[in-house]
């Protein structure tokens, strides 16, 4: 009888039987008695849907997207199908742009800190003001630092800049304000491995162009290319192509445990973690030995006949090399002993399966061999990455179509004012100090700490807590998180106690729960911004956002608060800001280069630009074919390239030319020494270096990106959270990955709680049994762990990666080696 | 009158899960309650161990058994093919859920899959479960169409605010026609890799119907004779078996 009941309650079986009106008068199920069916059955509004053009904001990649607007509320995005990145497609992060803007935790105005203590229990009791006031409160700081000489005190700290019109004006106002710490960006702590291997290689410090629509072989080396890499959704734009195509294109992908990107793949090879240099060395061993080189990019020997042995040197004067230099080094002092078995026992992977992809990569053209953070997060991971590199070198994809570029940049026209003249007294000291050495940044790059490095952010922290080589007074964050996302965060949340902080974020995070005064951007719905492209397929791609609705609070967009400030600074300083008046005059006078340069798409002004959401201009200027360059002369690759003209303007040696032996690293060869232990005449060759595994654990500790990790915000969007882990069931967590036997050497069941302990601390988490992670392996997707993020964010578990991931960083390239500490995994 | 038939190629689907999100946000849907869900099952032991997925839609059969047990003739197929919910007339008895094969039918009144629960940052109003200022403005109760109310079962519509307005005489819903884009299906417009496709079963010349030809296209539990109008392609196209060890502990 209970189920007839509840049964008869229900308003619509009252309705459909028409039993309504009768029931209705008797009070059961008043509530929704109405008509509704008639009210229901047509849009809920009458307003115009109209479609705004803007670029997701949740990865760097540059997707144009549709913003679906009706009455004044966004309720749709797509991919823009004129965006030649998302082609009317997205990812499944870009759907869920709606919920940043309507996010609930977002900050409504600026505010200030009335609360003295700063600590991760400690509530900010942040008070609103006026723009006015936290604008001035702020000036008045900076220029109190500037009148005592301490302006080097103040650093702003960026994450994701966009472009021109935010990240890109930070430098100016750096040197006009005058300190080294203007900006520091987060690249240390994102991917500087493979840019660094890069430039110390092929003389371009850069992330790669890619031409995948014609690779008909990948070599991924630990690159997330269908997770995490970018741009994530053209690349499975481009898997359904080449997967499809003919001839199909074979994928072999390395990594540590299974995911999407190995299953998918023809061939899945699990490494041991930090290794992947010694693999990609035999590999280039197998490659020379076999005479499987491409000798029209490589070169050959004078007579043809190949005398790569294993084991035996090569007599250089008997091999003419075309665009690479130090081949004869390179196997004489390294390559020549590093076979497959070698490799065997140091990768874990069995020699036969290197051999079979040494064949595969050296017999299939174009092939490319990709790699990111996986290897490069390691101490050892510069040199992992120009062993991987090398391989690109070896089979003559740099340049050839199938294979990898740099991007151009775009046709901006100049900015109204010249910041060279508004330099005052104070500003050109300081501009010297740098000059001169005496006035290090903070972080300590480019002294003889850290010479190779990009930025090193994660040295902040502590750096400041130890007052070496000064105490910062004021830090500015820019769309970053250090506090949260720096490796040993927990030092940071200690440093930052003592320091001013701005916070220019829309949302509640762990740097805001820091912040003395809280200036919040708009989100990236409500901007006007530019954002030229990631690198992408090499030709100029620079994309606009436009503000889908007017801004739901009072929040200001970062390059307006950033140029507000300025014209608040005292000095000639001031006044450039006043001439440069606001973020859309920057981006209409940047516009005005479109009109000597129109986009292939027509785009030839700021409003077209608007209308558009982006500017593009086709072809890539250079092609490398059977070892000969040429440039675009407007209708085809046809004007050969002289050497000096490659060197200029692609392979950026010292050589001219892809370097085995780096001309670069020679030249820093007493630092190699000092930090890596390998001889200095040594220094620059691409070998083998073992990694170093800190943290005192037995298990090797990585913490890769899902597919669903939005920049900075996926762990407070629902629906994120609850799509997160999908391989492992993460729906309200993620899980910590563990092999079986591993596992039960532990007592640990699959579905515990375990303790993860480094020397740092040790935090807790649901596991799993997988068998696709490595038994001396343990993985752990870092998203969650937050404390002060937002409510869907705080308190879920598991804990920080970072809380135990130790602050070591490789002494080359900087990067944060955040997969390289060893944990040890308890029951708890 | 089209007979709309999906067809999912799962050599090229890469798992991503857009089309979970894309219709989340078209229609609205709550936190794991994924009207398109893309189920995830691994096999093998290491290093030999393979990740399969299997996107999942409401499979829309020719024979619903949905549509069968329905005691309020709530759940029915339109002409064109489509099986929808009259809000009006369900009485959430879930004998849907249970004769469904596919288990792609939801009924979401119960303690949120995710919590804090989304539904009190937006409470419903109109009779909505809940009211989030994204809401897609399309709403038509009487197919199951936009935030329903408490109490219902709801399920994938195959877009059909989209699909019902697409011009008459079309064979294919082809996202890459910028006259067509706005009427395909939300989870077939987004994907990337273009594993979806979209058309008229009835038509011989459909591009659904070559991929279907031409790839071997299978339905998934045929022998239960409810003959879905979704086919799969390729080899990722099979269920692994039930795996007690993923019951869910946390």
């Amino acid at each position: 009888m209970n189920v007839l009941e509840t049964l008869i309650t229900r308003r619509r079986f009252l309705q459909a039987s028409g039993a309504a009106s009768a029931l209705a008068a008797g009070g059961i199920g008043l509530r929704r008695l109405n008509p509704i069916s008639e009210s229901k059955a047509q849009r809920l509004s009458s307003g115009e849907t109209v479609v705004t053009k803007n670029v997701c904001h949740q990865c760097p990649a540059r997707c144009g997207i549709d913003v679906y607007t009706t009455d004044g509320r966004v309720h749709g995005i797509y991919g823009s199908m004129n965006s030649p990145i998302a082609n009317g497609k997205l990812c499944p992060k870009g759907h869920l742009g709606t919920y940043i803007l309507y996010d609930p935790d977002r900050y409504k105005g600026p505010m200030r800190r009335t609360n003295p203590n700063k600590g991760r229990d400690e509530d900010p009791q942040f008070e609103a003001i006026s723009w006015e006031e936290a604008l001035d409160i702020v000036a008045e700081r900076l220029n109190g630092l500037r009148a005592n000489n301490e302006s080097h005190r103040f650093g702003i700290l960026y994450g994701r800049g966009w472009g021109a019109s935010c990240a890109g004006l930070l430098g100016t106002f750096g040197q006009l304000y005058g300190s080294p710490n203007i900006a520091i960006g987060h690249s240390s702590m994102c991917s500087d491995g493979s840019m660094v291997a890069k430039g110390l290689t092929d003389g371009n410090e850069s992330y790669n162009a890619y031409d995948y629509k014609n690779v008909n072989y990948l070599l991924n080396f630990g690159a997330g290319f269908l997770e995490a890499f970018r741009p994530y959704n053209y690349l499975m734009q481009v898997w359904g192509h080449i997967r499809t195509k003919s001839p199909k294109t074979r994928v072999t992908a390395i990594d540590v445990h299974a995911n999407a990107t190995n299953a998918a793949a023809d061939r899945k090879l699990l490494i041991r973690p930090g290794t992947d240099g010694a693999m990609a060395l035999a590999i280039a061993h197998v490659i020379l030995t076999e005479g499987l080189w491409d000798k029209e990019f490589v070169g050959d020997f004078r007579d043809g006949r190949n005398r790569f042995e294993s084991g035996a040197t090569i007599d250089g004067d008997d091999f003419n090399q075309r665009w690479v230099h130090g081949l004869e080094t390179w196997w004489n002092e390294e390559l020549k002993d590093r076979t497959p078995a070698w490799a065997e026992k140091i990768t874990s992977i069995p020699a036969r399966h290197i051999s079979e992809v040494a064949r595969e990569f050296g017999t299939t053209r174009p092939a490319m061999a990709i790699f990111e953070r996986g290897p490069t997060a390691h101490s050892n991971g510069t040199w992992n990455g120009m062993a991987i590199h090398a391989l690109n070198a070896l089979v003559g994809s740099l340049f050839a179509e199938g294979g990898m570029f740099y991007q151009m940049g775009p046709s901006y026209g100049p900015l109204p004012v010249s910041a060279g003249d508004y330099m005052d007294e104070h500003a050109g000291r300081v501009q010297e100090r740098i000059a001169s050495g005496e006035l290090p940044r903070i972080d300590m790059k480019g002294t003889n700490r850290w010479p190779l490095a990009r930025n090193m952010m994660q040295e902040i922290g502590p750096n400041h807590l130890a007052g070496e080589p000064y105490k910062l007074d004021t830090v500015m964050f820019y769309l970053n998180n250090p506090i949260w996302t720096a490796p040993d965060s927990k030092v940071w949340e200690e440093a930052f106690k003592d320091i001013f902080v701005i916070e220019t974020s829309p949302f509640p995070s762990e740097s805001a729960k820091y912040a003395d005064i809280i200036l919040p951007d708009h989100t990236y719905l409500e901007r006007l911004q530019d954002a030229p492209t990631y690198p992408f397929e090499g030709w100029p791609i620079a994309t606009l956002r436009t503000p889908a609705v007017e801004p739901l609070y009072d929040t200001k967009v970062f390059g307006d608060t950033l140029i507000e400030i300025g014209k608040r600074i005292d000095g000639p300083m001031g006044e450039y800001y006043q001439a440069l008046d606001n973020t859309e005059n920057v981006l209409r006078h940047l516009a005005e280069g479109f009109r000597d340069d129109p986009g292939t798409n027509g785009v030839n002004d700021f409003e077209s630009w608007k209308r558009e959401g982006v500017w593009y201009r086709k072809p890539y200027h250079w092609r490398q074919r059977r070892g000969v360059f040429y440039e675009w002369d407007g209708e085809g690759y046809n004007r050969r390239m002289s050497p000096s003209e490659v060197r200029e303007k692609l392979l950026r040696t010292p050589s001219g030319r892809f370097e085995f032996v780096s001309g670069k690293l020679e030249q820093h060869a007493d630092y190699v020494e000092q930090e890596f232990g390998i001889p200095a005449e040594r220094a620059g060759i691409i070998q083998w270096v073992a990694p170093e595994h800190p943290g005192g654990g037995d298990l090797y500790f990585s913490t890769p990106k899902t597919a669903m990790h939005a920049e900075g915000r996926g762990a407070n969007i629902p629906h994120s959270i609850s799509l997160m882990q999908p391989v492992m069931g993460g729906r309200r967590t993620v899980y910590l990955e563990i092999h079986p036997e591993t596992a039960r050497e532990r007592g640990i069941r699959s579905g515990d709680r375990v303790r993860i302990r480094s020397e740092l601390g040790e935090i807790e988490a649901y596991c799993r049994y997988f068998e696709g992670t490595r038994p001396d392996t343990v993985v752990l997707p870092m998203e969650h762990g937050h404390w002060a993020q937002g409510r869907w964010a705080e308190g879920r578990k598991p804990g920080h990666s970072g809380e135990i991931t130790v602050n070591r960083s490789d002494r080359i390239s900087g990067l944060a080696s955040y997969y390289t500490t060893k944990v040890s995994v308890e029951r708890a | 009158m089209p007979k709309w038939g999906m067809v999912i190629d799962l050599d090229k689907c890469t798992g991503c899960q857009a089309c979970t999100t894309a219709c989340a946000m078209e229609n609205n849907t709550l936190p794991g309650e994924s009207w398109q869900d893309v189920l995830f099952y691994h096999e093998g032991k290491y290093p030999n161990t393979s990740i399969k997925w299997f996107p999942r839609p409401c499979m829309q059969c020719e024979n619903p058994s949905c549509v069968h047990v329905c005691p309020t003739r709530a759940t029915y197929k339109t002409d064109d093919g489509v099986v929808l919910i009259d809000w009006n007339k369900c009485i959430g008895c879930k004998y849907c859920m249970i004769a469904c094969p596919y288990g792609v039918r939801f009924y979401a009144d119960e303690r949120p899959l995710l919590e804090p629960d989304i539904r009190q940052a937006f409470p419903g109003s109109d009779g909505q479960m809940w009211s989030p200022p994204f809401q897609n403005p399309e709403s038509d109760w009487s197919k199951g169409i936009g935030i329903q109310p408490r109490g219902v079962v709801s399920k994938c519509t195959f877009c059909y605010h989209k699909i019902s307005k697409a011009p008459a005489g079309v064979t294919d819903l082809d996202e890459d026609d910028p006259d067509l884009v706005e009427y395909v299906p939300a989870c077939v417009r987004t994907c990337a890799p273009k594993a979806r496709y979209f058309g008229d079963l009835d038509n011989p010349e459909s591009k659904v119907n070559e991929l279907i030809a031409n790839k071997r296209g299978t339905r998934v539990f045929e022998h239960t004779g409810n003959k879905p109008q979704v086919y799969y392609l390729g080899e990722h196209g099979t269920v692994p078996k039930f795996d007690p060890q993923f019951d869910d502990q946390a």
